[in-house]
């Protein structure tokens, strides 16, 4: 044992000691290619500072960890490079949402004043700025407390609102005026949950009778809220909470659990179209809630991503029993929302819980399992590049949802 | 791991709870229960998780199929058939126990499992130890008749740590309410 640790350590002598010759000849090679041999200049000193923050660009993918398995912050990173470009700090349990001018950065996050007790305060952060710097709070009066939902807050498409889903446990949507920097409105939605912004002022939120509940401000400024019909039987085949919609047009895609897609556009009257399977449009038969029925099923923790301006909804799937809608997505597939047609089934590297797309002429498609980020071609499905990432728990793209 | 026997589980925590308890702190409790009931309507809830208990029970479901009923340490155990989280079994507690240093919330969500042994259907109130670090072991998600959040009293995404004074979430247990049926 000693003897072979002497050796060892002679070895190592060795070689330190060729490093430190061949080192040393590199060195002076380099000396005699100066002009003249003489030695290179003295580096100079340097300033320490923070690195400008350009704006969010199309191809990036803002991210937060995991509550509970990581540590939190909101995470950017580019897709064209799968560098990662910034983190700003967030507490669990937040949600977060770029202003349309894609520098400024809102956080709806929840403190307590000892760390895990003392006062309670839940806040939008604002951050924004050449450093992305913070740059003040909004008090909000409560906030819902859960795993990572997409739809537990959300900006008009104009920027000028925030909506924040609280549960207290009452449910509740606060109003946040962006502008004036305080909360404009309290909106009770008893029986319903999540936002889905639509309009000016107006946003839906599903409901646990299968109904909308649509509120919009009226002739007197003030909020109403009225019931729509029962679209869907929140008993055998709910629409999942991570449906998509886009702000911009109003449209929101409601998926069940069997991969039924409602299409709602969203207004003050809103607007039904008829339901359609994913499973149809590859071909196969709906998949059901009947036991022991294994079938292609969407599924994971952020499962769909829409392109609008291709009409093109991104579903991860997984052949599973009924319930499984949290199953992680073996394939990525791509569904013309226009025609109901199945475009292409993309096999993901690792099983995704998340999948995104950015909303660009030349888009990325980002599959996210619990250490990677695989940038991906939605057109040929083809993994561009590759990142090890946080165990992630939202991901948002420059004029997404 | 011994087989519970639920008899026997229920007359000890009974002369337990008579031991332990006076009838003052009893009656305390039951006032506090009254008082937070019109916030966390417990009944309508049973009955609706009952109702569908019930037609659940004569099919079972994929998740029955598979669940043992002898490991409360392991995430296919009959009872974690809706559970989202760390088995508090697995962190100094137990399926109705928080383990010290964290506190058990007093708000649940409410799942109905079929338990193999008899096949019959019960009600199980999901309840969350609260108040220390995440315990992070035996993390088991399993989302048998979990319901999105807009309907609340089902669903496992919600950190159900209400009425108790942190809402760090620390484990989850699986209480046994009593039949389904």
């Amino acid at each position: 044992m000693k003897r072979i640790a002497h050796e060892a350590v002679k070895s190592a002598a060795r070689i330190a000691a060729l490093s430190m010759v061949i080192g040393g000849g590199l060195a002076a090679a380099a000396w005699a290619a100066q002009p003249g041999g003489a030695p290179p200049p003295v580096l100079q000193s340097e300033t320490a500072g923070v690195t400008p923050f350009q704006g969010l660009t199309a191809h990036d993918l803002t991210y937060s960890g995991l509550d509970g398995v990581t540590t939190g912050g909101v995470r950017i990173i580019d897709g064209d490079t799968a560098r990662t470009v910034a983190t700003v700090f967030s507490s669990q349990y937040a949600n977060f949402a770029w202003a349309p001018d894609h520098r400024t950065l809102y956080i709806s996050e929840t403190y307590w004043t000892l760390g895990n007790r003392g006062t309670r305060e839940d806040v939008l952060s604002i951050y924004g700025g050449p450093t992305l710097s913070n740059e003040g709070e909004i008090a909000l009066p409560g906030r819902l407390i859960s795993d990572p939902k997409t739809h537990t807050f959300a900006l008009s498409a104009d920027g000028r609102y925030g909506y924040d889903y609280s549960f207290q446990p009452a449910p509740a949507v606060s109003v946040i005026d962006l502008r004036a920097r305080k909360v404009a409105a309290s909106v009770e939605i008893p029986g319903c949950g999540l936002v889905f912004p639509f309009g000016k002022r107006g946003f839906a939120s599903l409901c646990a009778d299968g109904s909308l509940a649509v509120a919009d401000v009226n002739a007197q400024g003030k909020y109403a809220v009225h019931r729509t019909k029962r679209f869907f039987d929140v008993m055998t085949d709910p629409v999942m909470d991570e449906s998509v919609s886009d702000p911009h047009s109003g449209l929101a895609l409601f998926t069940t659990y069997d991969g039924w897609v409602h299409p709602v556009h969203l207004a003050d009257t809103p607007r039904f179209d008829k339901p359609w399977s994913i499973e149809k449009a590859a071909g196969l038969s709906p998949a059901t809630s009947h036991v022991g029925q294994i079938t292609w099923r969407p599924g994971g923790q952020v499962p769909f991503a829409y392109e609008p301006s291709r009409h093109r909804l991104f579903a991860l799937m997984h052949e599973g029993p009924p319930w499984s809608f949290e199953k992680p997505g073996s394939e990525i597939w791509v569904l013309d929302a226009r025609s109901h047609r199945l475009l292409h089934r993309w096999d993901v590297p690792e099983s995704a819980y998340l999948v995104a797309v950015t909303q660009d002429e030349h888009p990325l498609l980002f599959a996210l399992s619990e250490e990677w980020l695989w940038v991906m071609d939605p057109d040929t499905g083809a993994v561009l590049r590759a990142t090890k990432i946080v165990t992630p728990g939202l991901a948002r793209v420059r004029g997404g949802q | 791991m011994k087989r519970l026997d639920v008899d026997k589980f229920g007359e000890r925590l009974t002369r337990r709870l008579a031991g332990r308890l006076s009838r003052r702190s009893a009656l305390a409790r039951l006032g506090a229960l009254l008082v937070a009931a019109p916030a966390f309507p417990l009944l309508p809830v049973q009955r609706a998780r009952a109702a569908d208990a019930a037609t659940a029970g004569q099919k079972g479901t994929d998740f029955s199929r598979a669940a043992q009923t002898h490991d409360d340490t392991a995430c296919n155990y009959w009872r974690y058939c809706g559970i989202d989280g760390n088995l508090c079994s697995c962190c100094g507690g137990s399926t109705h126990s928080c383990p010290p240093g964290s506190q058990p919330s007093p708000t649940s969500w409410i799942g109905s499992c079929i338990n193999p042994d008899d096949q019959r259907a019960y009600l199980i109130a999901y309840r969350d130890c609260c108040g220390a670090n995440e315990c992070n072991k035996c993390s088991c998600l399993n989302t048998d008749h979990a319901m999105p959040i807009y309907r609340p009293q089902a669903n496992n995404h919600i950190i159900w740590c209400f009425g108790t004074q942190s809402f760090e979430y620390h484990c989850s247990m699986a209480v046994l309410v009593g039949l389904a049926e």
